[in-house]
């Protein structure tokens, strides 16, 4: 397939999955800070946005509603309006790879926040807005399941969900290393309840709400779908059902680092990442997940000669609009 | 007579195409179904199915974007529920007529890119073509592939008042708007199926696999399955959605110039799997932008080197470089001497009859009668830069005086025609509203054209500019079986 449609494939996924992070995120939060003084709402927020690495832009800003600006900012290139208009301007110019109702599905969305009606569901009636904005992502996850073959355009876009799924967990952990205090019980509830892992979660330790637990659970979790280790596997194989070379052993450096972070996951235990330092693990992992990323768009759209020529490429100067 | 959705219509003193004008207000025969269906419609079941046509069209995204505009750049074409009906008589005439027309054309084309006869015997004054600014020196003495210059075709026709179909003006570059077509046809037939299927319309749904027929003719590799693309500016293109549109339809890839690479004098696309090696280029770019090396030096549309892989013969083009020439409405005024010189035929289709502000005679008729004529630029397309004479200033007509004398050959006049009018679904009601014709020629191996075209109406009162980016919309076209 043309490189580019790969490209904008996979920037489709990866901006649909932030959105729907960002919104579970949001919601969550926003009913735990009902539970705290008005006067200390920024507080609160703060472990929030400095995972999300928002807090400069918002903190720039005074008098605004933080719901208001992590969903409608337009100059928080993150915010889920921004995510779901770059996610459509990727899906207009591959409209021939997704079924109609895919790109139905996304119109509509795209169209519900460029009216300000979404703006105004959000304010009158946020429950409701937070469930179509999940609905959304999930029937679009969904139809691209059922609607569409399962082809190597398909495996760009698991590339992009999975990636960023395993980027957004990521995050939504690190937020207890940014707390001030210890963890309370309120706040390991919200970052599962953030991954929709609070059922789960408790099924395997029968209640034990600890950390060290919570921590093991979204890093280390073998069948959970937004654990880290389950997202890496994903790549992993969909990298490799895309060049066709066995798991464990690697044809590009996409397949070399995300088997190295593969083992990484696969044989450390969260003993040694909680000696080790949670936060610095948690780094870690993000920024060899970047350098997947990286690697699958040098290895996939850009040229040999290019790589030499980096400037001159059209699509690093794209690229580096989408980042 | 008129009761119901028509009871306040009036044909005034136009050609209607569904009513015949004479004291008593009589529909047309082949009109009798789409009226008695639409008549009998109360308003809120009228109002369901615009809101229905609506909303389908902005779900699928079926926008177009307009310049200079900065609220919000997408809109929805707008669309007119009331289809317009061609009986197969008047269809079978049109269809000859467009076939002769876009033969004389290439026929034209070929020559004036090789011996240049017509212009040696003095029937085109040579100057007229060499000023023009789409003439290409590059391409003279270049064997095209096939022979064959403008492969898509739209020309767009008008009825005058007494009915007769006019050729207006001849697109040989891009021609856009057979996405509506087969969009609309798609709308009709939800809304109103029985009325459809009872009238025996005549299908429209070929028109892909026909153009990627006349496609894959072209292609320099006859002995394996072409690759042809689709090249597009991309999606800030006002036809962007047409753009992808057809691709999907047609099962082809839509690149743009950053997906192509042209390397040895043979044109690549850079696929995840390496570079594959691409036949024939349906480029939706003007001449000016597909290679910046030999066209354009700003333009970042285009493909580095792709011109010299197409004059090695490596990459076919469709439409051929060059064809703009065809567009120029000074050339349009030579159409029926072309048919004359090359075909030996008398036209079918009448032409507007057309002032040269070149020639003196005609420019100081035209700078006489400003009031009584609509003045175009020779060169522009979507209804921009004209002068409609009855309908301007003072100012205006000066100030059109003046680029007139300065430019002389840039400019065209013709008398107002009032284009027919059709019974359109407007605020107040029914209404007439003017209307023209953009049929969709494909010239391949052989000439096809998919039956009636594009309808566009004007839908402001009065107004006679049908262009969408001027307030205009559509209909579906339906010509008849029987």
């Amino acid at each position: 397939m043309l490189s580019r449609v790969a490209d904008n494939l996979y920037w489709m996924s990866r901006f649909i999955e932030r959105a729907e992070s960002i919104t579970r995120m949001v919601e969550v939060n926003q009913s735990s800070s009902l539970e705290c003084m008005e006067d200390s709402l920024s507080e609160f927020w703060d472990p929030v946005l400095k995972a999300i690495c928002a807090s400069e832009i918002f903190n720039e800003r005074t008098k605004i509603d933080i719901g208001q600006f992590l969903f409608f900012g337009s100059d928080f290139p993150n915010s889920v309006k921004n995510c779901f208009l770059y996610a459509r301007e990727n899906a207009r110019m591959v409209r021939d790879q997704l079924s109609v109702e895919m790109w139905v599905e996304l119109n509509n969305i795209y169209l519900f926040f460029q009216s300000g009606q979404a703006e105004a569901t959000f304010l009158q009636n946020p429950q409701e807005f937070f469930q179509k904005v999940i609905r959304f992502s999930l029937v679009f996850q969904g139809l691209s399941g059922a609607t569409i073959p399962h082809d190597e355009g398909w495996r760009f876009m698991a590339l992009g969900t999975y990636l960023e799924r395993a980027d957004q967990t990521s995050r939504m952990l690190d937020t207890l290393t940014f707390q001030k205090h210890e963890p309370t019980r309120l706040d390991l509830l919200a970052v599962l309840r953030s991954c929709v892992a609070q059922t789960a979660f408790r099924r395997q330790y029968k209640g034990e709400l600890s950390m060290t637990n919570v921590a093991d659970y979204l890093l280390f979790s073998r069948d959970f779908p937004r654990s880290i280790r389950f997202s890496i596997r994903c790549i992993d194989e969909n990298l490799h059902s895309l060049s066709g070379v066995p798991s464990g052993n690697f044809s590009n450096e996409a397949e070399r680092l995300i088997g190295s972070s593969l083992a990484m996951v696969n044989f450390t235990d969260i003993k040694i990442v909680m000696s080790n330092g949670l936060h610095q693990t948690i780094d870690d992992l993000q920024r060899k997940l970047i350098n997947v990323g990286q690697c699958i768009f040098e290895t996939y759209v850009l040229l040999p000669f290019e790589l030499q020529s980096a400037e001159k490429s059209t699509f690093i100067q794209a690229q580096s609009q989408q980042q | 007579m008129n009761s119901g959705q028509f009871s306040n219509y009036q044909t005034n003193s136009f050609f209607d195409e569904m009513f015949y004008f004479d004291e008593k207000t009589r529909i047309k025969p082949h009109y009798e179904k789409v009226y008695k269906r639409l008549n009998g419609l109360s308003a809120d079941e009228l109002d369901a199915k615009r809101s229905q046509a609506v909303s389908s069209f902005l779900e699928h995204g079926v926008t177009f974007t307009v310049y200079d505009d900065s609220d919000g750049i997408e809109r929805v074409f707008p669309f007119d529920l009331i289809p317009r009906v061609i009986p197969k008589a008047e269809w079978v005439v049109v269809e000859q007529g467009l076939k002769q027309r876009i033969l004389a054309l290439n026929l034209f084309l070929h020559d004036i890119y090789h011996q240049a006869r017509i212009l040696k015997e003095g029937i085109i004054p040579r100057e007229i073509v060499e000023t023009c600014p789409y003439y290409r020196n590059e391409i003279i003495g270049f064997d095209v592939p096939q022979d064959i210059y403008i492969h898509i075709c739209g020309s767009d026709l008008i009825r005058n008042e007494e009915g007769t179909y006019m050729v207006l003006e001849d697109n040989g570059r891009c021609p856009s708007g057979v996405s509506y077509l087969l969009e609309n046809r798609a709308i009709m037939k939800r809304a109103f199926p029985k009325t459809y299927q009872s009238m025996e319309v005549r299908s429209v749904e070929a028109y892909p696999e026909l153009l990627l027929r006349t496609l894959e003719h072209l292609s320099p590799r006859q002995s394996q399955k072409p690759v042809c693309v689709l090249l597009s500016p991309g999606v800030y293109n006002s036809a962007y959605f047409e753009h992808t549109f057809l691709a999907r339809q047609m099962g082809i890839e839509i690149v743009e110039g950053r997906d192509l690479i042209a390397i040895d004098n043979y044109v690549f696309m850079r696929t995840t799997l390496g570079l594959v090696q691409v036949d024939v280029i349906y480029r939706r770019l003007d001449d000016d932008y597909i290679d910046p090396l030999f066209f354009k030096n700003d333009s970042i549309l285009g493909v580095p080197g792709l011109m010299e892989a197409y004059l090695k013969g490596n990459v076919s083009l469709a439409n051929a470089v060059g064809t703009g020439l065809a567009d120029d409405k000074v050339t349009y005024a030579f159409v029926p001497e072309m048919i004359k010189f090359y075909l030996g035929q008398d036209p079918i289709l009448e032409s507007v009859p057309t002032y040269l502000c070149w020639r003196e005679k005609d420019r100081n008729y035209v700078l006489e009668n400003l009031d009584k004529l609509v003045v175009k630029p020779a060169n522009e397309s979507g209804g921009y830069g004209m002068l409609i004479g009855t309908a301007s200033t003072k100012q205006e007509r000066n100030d059109f005086k003046s680029r007139i004398k300065q430019n002389p050959r840039e400019y065209i006049a013709q008398p107002i025609i009032s284009l027919s009018r059709h019974p359109t679904f407007c605020d107040e009601g029914v209404m007439g509203r003017h209307i023209d014709l953009r049929p969709f020629i494909l010239y391949g191996e052989d000439i096809e054209i998919v039956p009636g075209g594009l309808t566009r109406v004007a839908l402001k009162k009065d107004s006679l500019v049908v262009n969408s980016s001027q307030g205009g919309g559509s209909k579906d076209t339906w010509v008849l079986k029987n």
